[in-house]
């Protein structure tokens, strides 16, 4: 028997197992109140279980409920450590990462905690206008032209439609024109993001070029073709600082956790040494591997 | 600096920020006024006039459009999520729904086409917090005289009390040195509650709704009985509470479900609703109609049943679960992305007989059934889409899809990779066979919780397989051909009958129920194939049936006498390089359509059912993107497609 097959016998998987299991039972049945052999829930823990039952259910556990709860706590705590006694625990994939979680929780924000003031906001604010920016709105009116009811007329049939419509001018009521259309035909303040959502960013861009007061187009969208009448267009600017603080707060927040968290693994990375080895110099892993 | 100190000053960091977050949350605890409060009743009084006209919709204002939102994501709050390797939390998960580009797990940059409205972060409420039993008191905590006091001052809402006296102690270094290590100085720190926070804090009422949610992960003996339960309300009320879970004190059973939900709302006044999802995956249990638990389906169950899951989410990654081919055979589109080998963990093989009480048709049939026996029907549900994507990203697009968990983020190797295998039932499920799905479209007034929420319990609502197409559908008695050419048609809509989720009751002599359905495209979507009413009905020998009709199709077809065009609309799709044309299809489909076969001393249901042209599946985008090639058999194609709630018709009593 070579020392590989040897080492996939499972009898020797047996034996070891039994042996490890030996060892745990060793280490649990010595027996004081604090050593592993005595399992000791305390009254904090039986309050602290009933507590749980009672904002889970607004009412506290019967005495059954609780009994049951009990055994389960003692049943988890039993698995627990027969569990942790055969090092079930080591280089597990899920455990390492569920720590590695549990630290970031813990740590999430520990860095700094000061709070933003209007200086930091205003700069905030300042640096990342685009991201703060009140939208460009739109009043408008369209009139539908659906290409599958148009076919090849539909330029010509477009074309004629918009004189129709500047003759009535302004007063033209669109939904007396053109196909019917089901997200309807007036769009009051509305902002360039939400005519994106309904017609799409193409139409939504074409849009702002449309000179207000007269009926243009066609303008085109996933839907097929619109005539549209801007009545008003409102530009989009940097809003000041009383407008949008609430977001800035936020954002500012955001960023601030995030080099935060960063600042303190780049801590705790202090204390190692890191060494990768690689296995064999290919192109692609040559070189220092940045573990910033 | 020696290895001590430096523990010590992160253990001092750590401390001294949980008593600042303690003190910070105490802030925002009070009552939140962000959303709207005592405009609701007004609006419920709109909703209910006091005499009510012939359409009790005739008064308000309607929705205009629908608001689109998956009500099912998972961050790395969710213990599975996180043991994948999912890196982005609630925050990070409504910053991407609202349009921002975040930086997935795998660590590629992500950003949505479009911004959502709306996100439901659901994550799994059994182990959800890395301290679950912290808001209940940490037992070491309440063991130490100091801890207790701490404890009692904030369940009394003397938190900035408490929180001072913590600073204190730590200040004169008299902090208890068993409570340096002790969660109990972190209140507030729960997974739940930071859930509650980012909820908060992402919720711009009008602009983007970030709902408070979470999923009760019910798996009896592998079969999936998930719900996920959405808060109408704001952290004041939902951080008075704990989610149930399945492990002690909870329960796998959806009838103790019920039970939670209606303590919190008799505890707090607050409202929540379940959507339960993968009947497909429950192996016979999802929707039964003689027993469950034991216990025999009676009038009880079906009250509660109804009460609480006002929707179900009919299509999502793990498979479309609105019809299956054995249960419908004379449905061509019956055929559609379905996972149908088992249960959830693969463990139990799915047998014919099982599919009856798992998808969507068959449960709204069954549902007229027990309502005649029962007088109540239990499965009365609304449909939604979502996603139950695990990645903290909502994104499911077609050409943006990044996968059902971080593994399959995109990647060479994600469309040859194994989803499920167990070779003991040998069951096997390929990642290629996860599907981009889906969305859950919401007919609200505003963009607010409690605006959807509200169109969610009377199920305004539709489901998609990822599309942003609109659907109208409405009933009525009273429809005619002309109102599908009026320019406002939700005007004559809501005017003339009642809107997707809503009833028709006894029908008045010699009338036939009349139907105004409407369809527009998505706007950088494929054109529509066509619109179909399926009806479902108990018939005279109390047998359920169901029919399907197309009602509008595309292209000049011929609808046959039978009510079905049977020419298929076509194909443009370009496999090797992912792109279609828009030159087969419409765009827009409005058409009235009156039940031709209909009798009114009969119970039924209506509900529509849009179809899209071909067009790219993800695997196409991933091959083209890649260069990869796809495992024999993977689809590459996928036709889009969207189901509404039903309208549903009681004869006179």
């Amino acid at each position: 028997m070579t020392m590989n097959r040897f080492l996939r016998e499972p009898l020797l998987h047996f034996l070891l197992l039994g042996a490890a299991i030996f060892a745990a039972y060793g280490l649990v049945s010595e027996g004081r109140a604090d050593e592993p052999g005595n399992i000791v829930i305390t009254a904090g823990q039986v309050a602290s279980i009933e507590l749980g039952f009672t904002r889970t259910w607004h009412r506290p556990p019967t005495r059954e409920e609780l009994e049951g709860l009990l055994r389960d706590r003692v049943r988890e705590e039993v698995y627990y450590r027969e569990a942790m006694a055969l090092g079930l625990d080591k280089d597990d994939t899920i455990i390492r990462r569920r720590l590695r979680q549990k630290l970031e929780f813990l740590t999430d924000d520990v860095v700094d905690q000061s709070q933003p003031t209007d200086a930091d906001l205003n700069a905030y604010l300042l640096a990342h206008p685009d991201s703060f920016r009140v939208q460009r709105g739109f009043t408008f009116s369209h009139v539908y032209l659906n290409p599958e009811k148009h076919g090849e007329r539909l330029t010509r049939d477009a074309a004629e439609l918009l004189a129709r419509l500047n003759h009535a001018g302004g007063e033209a009521d669109p939904s007396d024109f053109g196909d019917s259309f089901l997200l309807g035909h007036t769009f009051a303040s509305v902002t360039a993001v939400e005519v994106a959502a309904q017609f799409g960013q193409p139409f939504a861009m074409k849009l702002g070029d449309v000179s207000p007061g007269r009926w243009r187009g066609p303008v085109e969208s996933g839907y097929g073709v619109h005539l549209v009448f801007v009545s008003e267009r409102t530009e989009g600017r940097v809003p000041a600082l009383d407008e949008v603080r609430d977001a800035v707060g936020r954002e500012w927040d955001n960023a601030r956790r995030l080099s935060a968290n960063d600042t303190l693994y780049q801590e705790m990375l202090k204390r190692y040494a890191v060494i990768i080895e690689a296995p064999r110099a290919t192109p692609k892993t040559a070189g220092p591997i940045d573990t910033k | 600096m020696t290895n001590t100190v430096r523990n010590t000053a992160l253990v001092a960091a750590i401390a001294g920020s949980l008593v600042l977050t303690a003190l910070a949350q105490q802030q925002t605890a009070q009552p939140q006024t962000t959303d709207v409060g005592t405009l609701d009743k007004a609006k419920a009084e709109q909703v209910f006039p006091t005499k009510p006209p012939y359409s009790p919709y005739a008064s308000r204002t309607f929705p205009s459009r629908p608001y689109f939102g998956d009500t099912h994501l998972h961050t790395s709050f969710s213990m599975d999520a996180g043991a994948f390797g999912t890196r982005l939390g609630p925050r990070e998960a409504y910053r991407f729904a609202r349009g921002e580009q975040v930086m997935a797990s795998s660590g590629q940059p992500a950003k949505l086409s479009r911004p959502l409205d709306f996100l439901v972060v659901a994550d799994h409420s059994d182990n959800m917090g890395f301290f679950p039993d912290l808001l209940a008191g940490k037992p070491e905590l309440l063991a130490q005289p100091l801890g207790r006091k701490w404890y009692d001052l904030i369940q009394s809402g003397k938190g900035n009390e408490a929180a001072l006296d913590i600073i204190g102690n730590f200040a004169q270094g008299t902090f208890p040195k068993e409570l340096m290590y002790s969660p109990g100085s972190r209140l507030y720190k729960g997974a739940w509650q930071q859930t509650i926070a980012a909820a908060e804090e992402y919720n711009e009422p009008g602009r983007f709704t970030a709902f408070i949610g979470y999923e009760w992960t019910s798996l009896d003996k592998g079969n999936n009985l998930h719900r996920n339960v959405i808060f109408r309300d704001n952290g004041d009320k939902a951080s008075q509470v704990e989610p149930f879970t399945i492990y002690p004190p909870g329960s796998v059973n959806p009838v103790d479900l019920w039970k939670w939900m209606d303590a919190y709302e008799t505890k707090t006044g607050g409202n929540v609703l379940a959507i339960a999802h993968n009947g497909n995956l429950s192996n016979g249990t999802m929707f039964p109609i003689v027993e469950a638990f034991g216990k025999a389906i009676d009038r009880a169950y079906a009250e509660e049943r109804i009460k609480w899951e006002r929707l179900y989410e009919t299509t999502q990654m793990k498979g479309d679960g609105e019809a299956h081919p054995f249960l419908s055979p004379n449905d061509e589109f019956a055929n559609f992305e379905l996972w149908d080998k088992g249960n959830l963990d693969a463990s139990a093989a799915k047998k014919n007989e099982m599919l009856e009480f798992e998808y969507t048709r068959a449960a709204l049939k069954n549902g007229l059934l027990l309502e005649a026996k029962l007088g109540v029907n239990p499965y009365k549900f609304g449909l939604v889409g979502s996603t139950d994507a695990h990645t903290g990203l909502a994104a499911l697009e077609e050409d943006n899809f990044f996968g059902k968990t971080t593994p399959a983020e995109p990647s060479p190797h994600r469309m040859t990779a194994a989803f499920m295998d167990n070779p003991k039932t040998g069951i096997k499920i390929m990642d290629w066979e996860v599907s981009a799905s889906g969305y859950a479209a919401v007919w609200a007034e505003e963009n607010t919780r409690a605006s959807i929420w509200d169109a969610m319990q009377r199920r305004e609502t539709y489901a998609t397989t990822g599309s942003r197409m609109v659907v109208r559908f409405f009933g009525g008695w009273d429809f005619e051909a002309g109102d599908a050419n009026n320019r406002m048609p939700a005007r004559v809509g809501y005017t003339k009958g009642v809107p997707m989720g809503g009833d028709l009751n006894a029908a008045p002599q010699g009338k036939s129920p009349t139907f105004l359905v409407a369809a527009l495209k998505d706007p950088i979507g494929g054109n529509l194939d066509r619109i179909q009413v399926i009806k479902g009905w108990l018939d005279r020998a109390g047998k359920v049936q169901e029919r399907i009709y197309d009602v509008a199709v595309s292209g000049g077809r011929k609808i046959d006498a039978d009510g079905r065009a049977r020419t298929p609309v076509g194909n443009t799709v370009d496999v090797a390089n992912a792109t279609w044309t828009n030159t087969i299809g419409a765009s827009e489909f409005i058409t009235v359509w009156r039940d031709p076969d209909f009798d009114p001393t009969l119970r039924a249901l209506y509900y529509v059912r849009v179809i899209e042209i071909p067009t790219p599946r993800w695997t196409a985008y991933d091959a083209k993107y890649f260069g990869n090639k796809p495992l024999p058999g993977t689809r590459m194609t996928v036709a889009e497609r969207a189901y509404t709630s039903p309208i549903w018709y009681a004869p006179a009593k």
